[in-house]
C-alpha cells in the first residue's frame, strides 16, 4: 500500500493508527527491494506541502524534512553552512541528490551518513511531529546508534533547526573514500571555526563521521581550540587523545586502525583549511 | 494497485500500477520503452536516468506511483520528426560508446548538464558531472568528447 497524503495532519493521523515505512526521496529504500519484498505500507511524504525548503526564522534556520540535497547545495546560506553544502554534493550522485532528502539521511541513521558531521558542527536539532504534539531534540541525542533513532513510529521528522550563531564561521567538510565519486565514506570530518578580530578562536566545532556507530563531536578538541593562544594555527592544536570519543571498526571499507589514522589527518587538514591554509 | 496518469514523452498515459513498481519497470514493462536500461538495480550506475519534471533522476529510485501527475522524458522522447537530438547526434558522430548499455543514461545526464550549466563545458566539468553514470567498458574518453560536442550543438 502506497499512501501519499497532501497534508501533515493527514500523515500524522494515519501514523497514529497504523505502522508504515516513511519514505521521502526513497533512495535508501529502493536498493533494499532488490532481494526482498517491499514494505507492506509506505507513507510517502513528498506531496505534503510545506515540508520542503529553507527559511530563516527569528533566531534559527529551518530546513524542511523533505528538502533535497540539490536544494541545499544551491541555497544561498551563510559561510557556516559550507560544510553542509559540500556534504550535499557528496551524497550519492547528482541524480540521487535531486531526490534524496535531509530527513531521509538522518532517519536512515547510517554511521556513514555524510550530512551528520556538518549538522553536528552547526548545533542542529530535529523537529519531530506526531498527532500528540511536536518535540525538538538535539541531533546528537536523536541518532542512537547504527540505524537507530529516537523517532517513534508515529512521528515524522518535519524539520532540521539550526541556531543562527557563528554564521560567519569558516566551515570545511572533508571526506575520504576509496575513490573520488559515488562512494561510501571511510571517514569524514566537518569543522567550523570563527576567530575574533584579535585572532583567538571564539567558536570551534569539530565532528567526525564513519569512525563510530554515531558521528560525534570532539568536545575536548573544541575546548582546546577555544583556549588556544591568539593566532595559534588550529591544526596544530590537534592531539591523538582528542580522538578518544571515536570507536572505529574494521569493515569492508577500511580497518579500524586505518580509520583512526585517517581521522587524525583529516581533522588536522580540515582545521588548517578552516584557517585558510589550503 | 493505484491508477496514475503520467505524461511520458509528451503523451498522457493512464495506467493501473502496483504500488511497489519502480518507475523504470513501469517504463520498460508497461510502456515498452526499453531504451531506459537497468544496470545495477541499486541506484548507482545511472543507466536508468530519465528526466522527471525537467530534472535528471535515476528511475530506479522512484516508484511509478510517485510519478503521478509528473512529466517524464526518456531517451525515446528526444528525437523530433525523425531527427536525432543534438546530443544523440554528437554521441553518434564521436562514437561515444563501446557496448552502448550506459548510453541512454549518459545522454539524459548530458542534456540535464547542458540545461543547468550551458553549452560551453570543459572536460573537467563534464567528468565531474558524470559522477552518477558508470561506463563499464570505461569508454569515457569518447563520451566526454561527445558531450563537449553535443553541448556546443545544443548551445547553437
Amino acid at each position: 500500500m502506497h499512501l501519499r497524503p497532501k497534508s501533515l495532519d493527514e500523515a500524522m493521523a494515519f501514523l497514529s493508527e497504523e505502522r508504515a515505512v516513511v519514505m521521502a526521496g526513497g533512495t535508501d529504500l529502493y536498493p533494499a527491494f532488490v532481494d526482498r519484498p517491499p514494505p507492506a505500507r509506505i507513507l510517502d511524504i513528498t506531496a505534503i506541502s510545506g515540508l520542503r525548503g529553507i527559511v530563516r526564522e527569528a533566531d534559527h534556520w529551518r530546513i524542511g524534512g523533505a528538502t533535497t540535497w540539490t536544494d541545499i547545495a544551491r541555497a544561498s546560506l551563510p559561510p557556516a553552512f559550507h560544510a553542509l553544502k559540500a556534504a550535499a554534493r557528496e551524497i550519492g550522485s547528482l541524480q540521487i541528490q535531486n531526490r534524496a532528502t535531509i530527513a531521509g539521511n538522518l532517519c536512515n541513521a547510517s554511521p556513514a551518513a555524510d550530512s551528520v558531521p556538518p549538522l553536528l558542527a552547526l548545533d542542529a536539532s530535529v523537529e519531530l511531529a506526531s498527532a500528540s504534539g511536536t518535540r525538538t531534540l538535539p541531533l546528537a541525542d536523536f541518532i542512537k546508534g547504527n540505524r537507530r533513532t529516537e523517532k517513534r513510529p508515529d512521528e515524522l521528522l518535519t524539520a532540521v533547526l539550526i541556531p543562527g550563531i557563528a554564521e560567519q564561521a569558516r566551515s570545511v567538510f572533508l571526506k575520504l573514500g576509496a575513490r573520488r565519486y559515488l562512494v561510501i565514506s571511510i571517514v569524514m570530518v566537518a569543522a567550523n571555526i570563527l576567530r575574533t578580530a584579535d585572532g583567538r578562536i571564539a567558536h570551534a566545532r569539530v565532528a567526525v563521521g564513519s569512525a563510530s556507530a554515531v558521528a560525534t563531536r570532539l568536545a575536548n578538541l573544541e575546548a582546546a581550540l577555544a583556549s588556544a593562544p591568539a593566532h595559534t594555527p588550529a591544526g596544530s592544536v590537534v592531539a591523538e587523545a582528542h580522538l578518544a570519543p571515536l570507536a572505529p571498526i574494521d569493515d569492508v571499507r577500511a580497518s579500524g586502525a586505518y580509520r583512526r589514522d585517517a581521522a587524525l589527518t583529516l581533522v588536522r587538514r580540515a582545521l588548517a583549511e578552516a584557517d585558510g591554509d589550503a | 494497485m493505484t491508477d496514475i496518469t503520467v505524461k511520458v514523452n509528451g503523451r498522457d498515459v493512464s495506467a493501473a500500477v502496483e504500488d511497489r513498481t519502480l518507475l523504470v519497470d513501469f517504463l520498460r514493462e508497461s510502456l515498452k520503452l526499453t531504451g531506459t536500461h537497468i544496470g545495477c538495480d541499486t541506484s548507482q550506475c545511472g543507466a536508468c536516468v530519465v528526466h522527471v519534471d525537467g530534472v535528471a533522476v535515476k528511475s530506479c529510485t522512484m516508484l511509478a506511483v510517485q510519478a503521478a501527475g509528473a512529466e517524464v522524458v526518456t531517451i525515446e522522447g528526444l528525437s523530433k520528426d525523425g531527427e536525432l537530438h543534438p546530443m544523440q547526434q554528437a554521441f553518434h558522430e564521436n562514437h561515444g560508446l563501446q557496448c552502448g548499455f550506459c548510453t541512454p543514461g549518459m545522454i539524459m545526464t548530458a542534456i540535464d548538464m547542458v540545461r543547468r550549466l550551458g553549452g560551453n563545458l570543459d572536460e573537467a566539468t563534464i567528468r565531474h558531472e558524470l559522477e552518477g553514470n558508470i561506463c563499464r567498458c570505461t569508454g569515457y574518453h569518447n563520451i566526454v568528447r561527445s558531450i563537449e560536442a553535443g553541448a556546443a550543438a545544443m548551445g547553437r
